[in-house]
């Protein structure tokens, strides 16, 4: 299926597109100042260059939900940063030295981190420092380290015995070596489909995070916290809640297929190593 | 006993199998031999009503007066395993891996109306005959504790539980370790009933059946008693794949047959072996019928 | 299987013991000093150190840790420093109201997937099997506490059915508790069932392929008696790991839908704590978060042992 587009892959590329654009734009435009209060336009109607309206405080929330963009991508970019930076290197090198100590250290302090989720990490920072973006990205990208690390083992340990592995074994080469001209180029289509899915999953728990009032402070705008706002409104004023919503599930929708499309375009045989939600 | 006429097995419109037909008697071992890719496989489990998703059958096959194609899976899933059951290539995973062997033995019993205690003390007994060690033990063993030879005759066991009919076997031999092979084929030919051998392997044909069906391109091109047929050859396929195989002593063995097989859908109109053949000519692009009673052949050009 | 077991659990408890560290060296790293936090910034220096003295936080911190983690193991989380309630009793109280939301949750997200995911894989060439893998796709993409918004939307606001939040003990009146329970366990459940159902699918896909099903059949078994018999089982392997894994997701899942559904769990607990910065409380509520995502992963192990008997 090597290079054959599909539909998902398709889908998700324009949706994943469309975050990036208004991402990119609302550094440069946005219809209104999203962090302008103002009250005499407190929860205008949409319409009359507020195209979907405003909230509480009179904020347009398109926006809002432009900037709420940037927001989401600049957590997710520097979680799954963190992650990869991180889970990559550990993970290659419990692969490729699969009997040894280093990788059963590595693999138990894997399994540890694993039983600290984003949230609790992100709530025992926010405890200790205050909670912010930057906790809240840190936070993320700690509680994914785990799940990149057992994918570039995985992958590692299927690349470590294929012939030119072991014929450039064979032939003396040292490890680093090997790591680097054999193992990281081959398990790259893995981890940018892991990084895909991740990307998806950063954007869940900061929207989570953001909600609790552990993320994204004010007056930033977060999709998160937009919710969070809305739902006391929900009563009178449910479109509040509507489009914070519907750009949180379109862009893990997004992620989530561009991550599953990549799969089938880059490689069929990654199929078997699934990436770890 | 089975009965074969024009059977043809399509995958949407691509047709991988074409007009075969052969009749097994009771008793009567029958080797089906060809390439990976001839269609060998599928003739069978067509039979068995086996194929997979996508693939389907027609024409007409009868295993006594009972048809085997185009009836609904419900009428045929009481023969298999009863009146017809099969081997397949693969022991390794033919198995079920959580499930212990006695067990799986006994199901094919049990599922065609023996109770459980019987089917349970007749898988034991049933382990014995296929020359399995210790049976007893290894009716509680799981797959995993088990080699494949073992495996396969665990397969064999399954397959001979209900006293069927027919016995077809896909390559039943081809996986394991060449010692092996000698023990299971040796097993296979002494408690066989009607048999039906799929092999691309000539030495076992040889050794196990009495009459072969050569098959190429989905076609059959030659059938015939073995030993006429290994003797006498007529198609140019049969003759290039004798000339290539053990049977010929070492020296005198020819290359094998040029190009290889082509991809389902690809193969040439007429005879399908032509683009292969060495002795092809513009009347090939006809297709020949299989002609001849006991020896026949589907050649415009046979060997002598 | 025995030598696994005790192996297992000797990592499980080691693995908590560790992770019992980091959250007591996580909390202690704190800039504020409890008892200043106490009385404010006009306390005298003399107050504080008799409050320090009290707390026990002028001891050594391994002294304290040791304190704490031995309270741990008879069940005593130590006493607020802000409220001066006793932690345990509080946590035992939320814990149960957690439970009851994510094993809901679980029983709901499996009761959708596994007959759904199963549905899906058989038909996975029809245009129904393709609806349900959409749909557990767009499933996957909302989370929790926006389905939580969503079913409030629907239920609360525009069908007025069911409460949009608040919760009523079982002791108290069981009709209304199970009506305060619904929103949230489907707030959890359908997210999670979707994220289940496409393990589910792709599991008995694999199963389907699998030749021991062939096997099946050719004993005289149809192929969805086979898929029932032999198929299911071997298909559970790779779903009881997800399942492991998605009841660590759904324990962090109801901290946040109790916040949206005001529901007293755990979450709510752990919230406030934060809000009112009483950290000896959120390190305990922490503590056992931590300790049942362990202890969810070492039964998921155990449980994949006893499947498949490859392992034992």
């Amino acid at each position: 299926m090597r290079g054959r587009m599909n539909a998902g892959l398709l889908v998700g590329g324009v949706l994943v597109g469309i975050v990036v654009l208004a991402a990119l734009v609302s550094f440069f435009w946005t219809p209104h100042d999203p962090t302008l209060v103002d009250a005499a336009r407190k929860l205008r109607e949409p319409g009359g260059g507020y195209l979907l309206g405003a909230d509480k405080f009179g904020r347009d929330t398109f926006s809002q939900l432009m900037v709420g963009a940037r927001t989401t991508l600049y957590v997710g970019i520097v979680a799954v940063g963190i992650a990869a930076v991180i889970g990559t290197p550990l993970g290659m090198a419990a692969g490729m030295t699969p009997r040894g100590w280093l990788s059963e250290l590595i693999m138990r302090v894997n399994d540890l981190v694993f039983a600290f989720p984003a949230l609790l990490l992100a709530v025992m920072l926010g405890a200790v420092y205050g909670a912010g973006t930057l906790t809240a990205m840190i936070a993320i990208g700690v509680a994914t380290v785990p799940a990149f690390a057992r994918v570039a083992r995985a992958a590692t340990l299927q690349v470590m015995v294929t012939d030119y592995v072991l014929a450039a074994r064979a032939a003396g080469r040292r490890r680093p070596a090997i790591a680097f001209r054999h193992v990281l180029p081959n398990i790259g289509s893995v981890l940018i489909v892991q990084a895909s899915v991740s990307f998806a999953i950063a954007i869940l728990a900061e929207a989570a995070l953001s909600f609790l009032g552990f993320g994204t402070r004010p007056p930033t705008p977060s999709w998160g916290r937009m919710l969070q706002e809305s739902q006391e409104l929900l009563f009178s004023t449910p479109r509040l809640a509507l489009w914070p919503g519907l750009a949180i599930a379109l862009a893990v929708l997004g992620f989530n297929l561009l991550g599953d499309g990549l799969r089938d375009f880059l490689d069929p045989k990654l199929r078997r190593i699934r990436a770890e939600g | 006993m089975l009965k074969v006429d024009g059977l043809t097995v399509r995958a949407d419109s691509v047709e991988l199998v074409h007009d075969v037909s052969f009749a097994i008697g009771p008793g009567e071992r029958v080797g089906l031999i060809g390439e990976s890719g001839s269609g060998k496989s599928l003739t069978a489990l067509s039979l068995m009503g086996l194929l997979p998703e996508g693939v389907a059958a027609s024409g007409m096959a009868r295993l006594g007066d009972r048809d085997l194609v185009g009836v609904p899976e419900s009428r045929i899933k009481e023969l298999r395993g009863r009146k017809m059951s099969m081997v397949f290539q693969e022991p390794m995973t033919a198995l079920n891996p959580l499930m212990r062997v006695g067990a799986q033995v006994a199901e094919v019993m049990t599922l065609h109306g023996k109770p459980r205690h019987e089917a349970r003390a007749r898988a034991v007994e049933l382990l014995e005959r296929v020359r399995l060690p210790e049976p007893a033990q290894i009716a509680r063993a799981y797959p995993h504790q088990l080699s494949g030879g073992q495996r396969q005759r665990v397969m064999l066991a399954i397959a001979l539980a209900n006293e069927p009919g027919l016995l077809i076997c896909d390559e039943p031999t081809t996986a394991l370790d060449v010692t092996v092979q000698k023990q299971m084929l040796e097993l296979i030919a002494e408690v066989a009933p009607a048999l039906l051998f799929i092999t691309h392997d000539l030495a076992v044909v040889a050794s196990v059946c009495e009459r072969v069906l050569v098959m190429y391109g989905g076609r059959v091109v030659e059938s015939g008693p073995i030993r006429e047929v290994f003797t006498r050859p007529r198609h140019r396929y049969t003759e290039g794949l004798l000339a290539a195989s053990k049977l010929t002593p070492r020296g005198t063995r020819l290359p094998a047959i040029s190009g290889s097989v082509p991809p389902a859908g690809r193969f040439p109109g007429g005879c399908v072996f032509r683009n292969r053949c060495p002795q092809a000519t513009p009347a090939c692009e006809t297709a020949p019928e299989l002609t001849g009673d006991a020896h026949a052949f589907a050649c415009w050009h046979p060997a002598d | 299987m025995t030598l696994y077991l005790v192996k297992r659990l000797a990592v499980l408890l080691a693995s908590t013991a560790v992770a019992a560290v980091v959250v007591f060296a996580f909390m202690a790293l704190l800039p504020g000093d409890p008892a200043e936090i106490a009385l404010g910034v006009n306390a005298t220096p003399e107050a504080v150190a008799e409050l320090r003295r009290q707390f026990g936080t002028d001891r050594a911190p391994v002294a304290q840790f040791l304190d704490w983690a031995g309270g741990l193991l008879q069940g005593d989380f130590g006493t607020s420093y802000v409220t001066s309630a006793p932690i345990g009793p509080q946590i035992g109280d939320r814990l149960g109201v957690t439970a009851v939301l994510v094993l809901g949750g679980m029983i709901l997200a499996v009761v959708i997937a596994v007959p759904l995911g199963t549905f899906a894989a058989v038909h996975h060439r029809n245009a129904l099997g393709a609806v349900i893998s959409a749909a557990s796709q767009l499933g996957i993409a909302i989370p929790a506490f926006l389905a939580g918004i969503l079913l409030v939307f629907v239920f609360a606001v525009q069908a007025q059915a069911l409460p949009s939040g608040g919760y009523v003990p079982i002791s108290e009146n069981p009709a209304e508790w199970l009506r305060s329970l619904l929103l949230p366990w489907l707030s959890l459940g359908l997210v999670q069932g979707a994220v289940l159902t496409r393990y589910v699918r792709s599991a008995v896909l694999d199963v389907m392929r699998e030749d021991y099903l062939r096997t099946a059949r050719a004993k005289g078994r149809g192929s969805t008696g086979a898929l029932w018999r032999h198929g299911l089982r071997n298909a559970s392997i790779p779903v009881v790991t997800v399942l492991g894994l998605q009841l660590a997701t759904l324990l962090i899942g109801a901290v946040v839908v109790e916040r949206v559904f005001v529901v007293p769990g755990l979450g709510d607990l752990l919230l406030n704590g934060v809000a009112q910065r009483d950290l000896l409380l959120v390190q305990g509520v922490v503590m056992v978060l931590v300790a049942a995502v362990l202890l969810i992963n070492f039964v998921v192990d155990v449980a994949y042992h006893l499947l498949d008997p490859r392992l034992r």
